[in-house]
């Protein structure tokens, strides 16, 4: 067990600090540790695996509950390790005899309920020895997946954006500004960023863009409502994706899809699907995080710290009802589909991690 | 044969006996007596038998939506089943065995789906619910268990007085619980963070049917942008698409009329209403409701019923054995289902 503990502390540790932030980055230092996880440690059974992994997860979720993209990807391996095991079980029982074993039940549905056999699954099966190499396979493909995810989603660009439109963004988003840029070697269109105060990244995502030679202009976070009339899109990014189509996104977001559904102006989400959890929002703030605020009210203005509290929330919640589209590195997907998402890719019993 | 077998009096006897049984596991366990007790030759017979029996029980009760449901999940395991039988004793055993087995399981079912709904209970929260549901009450007492401090306001439901059966069994588990008119919803709405309803079955379009009242809670909710949860069970799922039909056929029978008459009644529910095209009420019917008996009977003529409708656009979650889902899930649940 403790071939992996010095790597596990050493991700923790960097979670806590903060010093890994971002989904794409933690979900791929998650990926990475897992696969050593998996390789480098004695098991037999799928009980024994996923009880390691989820382990290993309760770990790294605890130690920054709000990067729900590291919870997601150890549901998505969790889930390749069950189907594999459940393959090489029909494989296994399918050679000893005819005899039919009932699938592991994934839903307990009334019917199944009543339609279970009560027959154990037999622990007694000999799994081949391929096994552990096709689980490291089937994970070194998540990781493809995760290394291509702006590909399939850019390509999505050209149908979503036309000639002459104005797109409004907030923030900086890798995932937007390839989206963005994709669009750009096609069309000519013009992008409005509003500022994103405090931490401005809408204005690194303005330079960015227009490196790339799109017509950029920067808006301060204040004008959104007054230009969104102008608007025919508004394309956002998202730090995380909850099971209710709902977004946690930078600050901001909620005020321009609100902004956006009152002038009734499409609002399109690009995500790729490790943002995807399989969680509920439980109240407004259950996934926000409150920053450094010197950024808004700095300690050289003295006199009016003492008298005011100041906060800087880094997230919103942004309801579903809020966002028309998604585009995921699986095609567009409208909020209410988002829960098949769920189904296909993660395991009802992972949704926690308790042991 | 299953005549001189009283179906329906097991059933009242076992919901008697039991008073924390739901309607359709009590269903499922009384057609496994009398599966224990038919003496039937032939799976023709055995079927007949079974198919009588459940419409006994549906129509021995007033309110038959959920008690169906749970008779029409077990007639149609029985019915799949029917068509690989060897031996018809030990097929008539291991159907015994698995109801068995099913109404043990049913049980827990309520207590995982009370657990998956606790996390959306905050500290310092104010919940809405109507009159009384088992799960409603199971849930909210495990989140006082859970040491959340939160408050509830339940409506009276003056039909059945569940809200004070439900404020009873809360005050109890050290939940201050306020009960309220029916007519305050609108009143309170301000005041709570969350509607939590339970479920009498739940329509193949996520649609929701329970206790009259809820519907005007969930618009009332939607109104107001606060959260409307729905905690169900999945055997209480009905299948029916055709709520028209639906409504005809099962929903106007529980009208609590002096002089009921099901074409009359019909135009008063709130379902006839919004699905309007189909069940528009003939004006020869509508003359045959004012031939009441009395003046007072005719003061007091109008629909009554017991249940309603509450369209999935007003319904933000759900909470089932399935896990939670939107009324979209729900519905593609129930589509695999009854595949």
């Amino acid at each position: 067990m403790s071939k992996h503990n010095e790597l596990v502390d050493d991700l923790v540790a960097k979670l806590k600090r903060r010093q890994l932030v971002g989904s794409s980055t933690v979900s791929q230092a998650t990926l990475k540790l897992l696969i050593v996880v998996i390789s480098k440690n004695n098991w037999s059974t799928c009980n024994q695996l996923v009880t390691l992994v989820k382990s290993v997860g309760q770990r790294l979720v605890q130690a920054n509950p709000t990067e729900l993209a590291v919870g997601n990807i150890i549901r998505r391996v969790l889930h390749v390790i069950r189907e594999e095991f459940r393959e090489a079980e029909s494989t296994a029982s399918q050679n000893q005899s005819e005899v039919h074993s009932a699938p592991l039940t994934t839903s307990s549905s009334m019917y199944n309920l009543l339609g279970e056999t009560g027959s154990t699954p037999n622990d007694n099966v000999q799994y081949p020895s391929s096994l552990r190499s096709n689980i490291i396979q089937e994970i070194r493909e998540i990781k493809d997946e995760l290394e291509n995810i702006y590909d399939n989603i850019k390509n999505q660009a050209s149908l979503q954006i036309h000639s002459n439109e104005i797109i409004m963004t907030i923030g900086r988003s890798k995932t937007v500004e390839e989206f963005l840029k994709m669009a750009a070697v096609k069309r000519k269109f013009q992008v409005l960023v509003a500022e994103s105060a405090p931490s401005y990244s809408g204005q690194e995502m303005a330079l960015e863009l227009s490196k790339a030679g799109i017509e950029t202009t920067v808006i301060p976070d204040s004008a959104v409502f007054a230009v969104m009339s102008r608007v025919n899109k508004v394309i956002l990014g998202t730090h995380a994706v909850l099971a209710n189509g709902g977004l946690v996104a930078i600050s901001g977001t909620h005020m321009m899809a609100a902004a956006a559904k009152h002038h009734s102006i499409p609002v399109i989400v690009c995500t790729g699907l490790y943002k995807l959890s399989p969680l509920y929002p439980y109240d407004d703030d259950s996934f926000n995080v409150t920053f450094n605020p010197d950024s808004v009210l700095g300690f050289e203005e003295g006199d009016l710290i003492e008298k005011v509290t100041v906060t800087n929330p880094y997230y919103d919640y942004v309801s579903p009802e809020f966002v028309n589209l998604f585009i995921t590195n699986q095609g567009g997907h409208p909020p209410s589909y988002l829960y098949r998402l769920i189904v296909e890719n993660y395991d009802p019993n992972d949704h926690t991690f308790d042991l | 044969m299953a005549q001189n077998f009283d179906v329906v009096g097991i059933y009242k006897s076992l919901l008697l006996n039991s008073p924390e049984l739901s309607m359709p596991v009590a269903a499922i366990q009384s057609l496994v007596e009398l599966i224990k007790h038919s003496k039937a030759t032939t799976i023709a017979e055995f079927m007949l038998s079974i198919k009588d029996a459940s419409q006994q029980l549906k129509s021995s009760v007033r309110n038959s939506i959920s008690l169906s449901a749970g008779c029409d999940l077990f007639l149609r395991f029985v019915t799949r089943n029917s068509q690989d039988v060897a031996d018809f004793e030990t097929w008539k055993k291991s159907l015994i065995v698995r109801g068995q087995s099913f109404v043990e399981k049913a049980d827990a079912c309520r207590y995982k789906i009370a657990e998956l709904g606790v996390p959306f209970i905050k500290d310092g929260s104010v919940v809405l619910i109507h009159a009384h549901s088992r799960v409603v009450s199971l849930l909210l007492q495990k989140a006082a268990a859970d040491h959340k401090r939160f408050k509830v306001f339940v409506t009276e439901s003056s039909q059945t007085q569940g809200g004070i059966r439900s404020a009873k069994v809360l005050r109890a588990a050290g939940i201050p619980t306020t009960i309220i008119l029916d007519a305050a919803v609108g009143y309170v709405i301000d005041k709570v963070d969350m509607v939590l309803v339970g479920a009498e079955g739940v329509v193949e379009n996520g649609g929701l049917i329970n206790q009259i009242g809820s519907y005007q809670m969930a618009i009332v909710a939607k109104a107001a942008n606060k959260p409307f949860y729905a905690v169900a069970e999945s055997s209480w799922n009905d299948n029916q698409y055709d709520l028209p039909t639906y409504n005809a056929d099962t929903l106007s029978f529980q009208e609590l009329n002096v002089d009921y008459d099901p074409k009359t009644s019909e135009d008063g529910t709130i379902i006839a209403a919004s699905t309007a095209s189909s069940a528009s009420p003939s004006p020869a019917s509508s003359q045959t409701a004012l031939h009441m008996k009395t003046s007072e009977d005719r003061a007091s003529q109008g629909s009554n019923p017991l249940v309603d409708y509450t369209p999935p656009n007003y319904i933000t979650l759900l909470f089932t054995d399935l896990g939670v889902l939107t009324p979209s899930g729900v519905s593609d649940e129930l589509i695999k289902l009854y595949l």
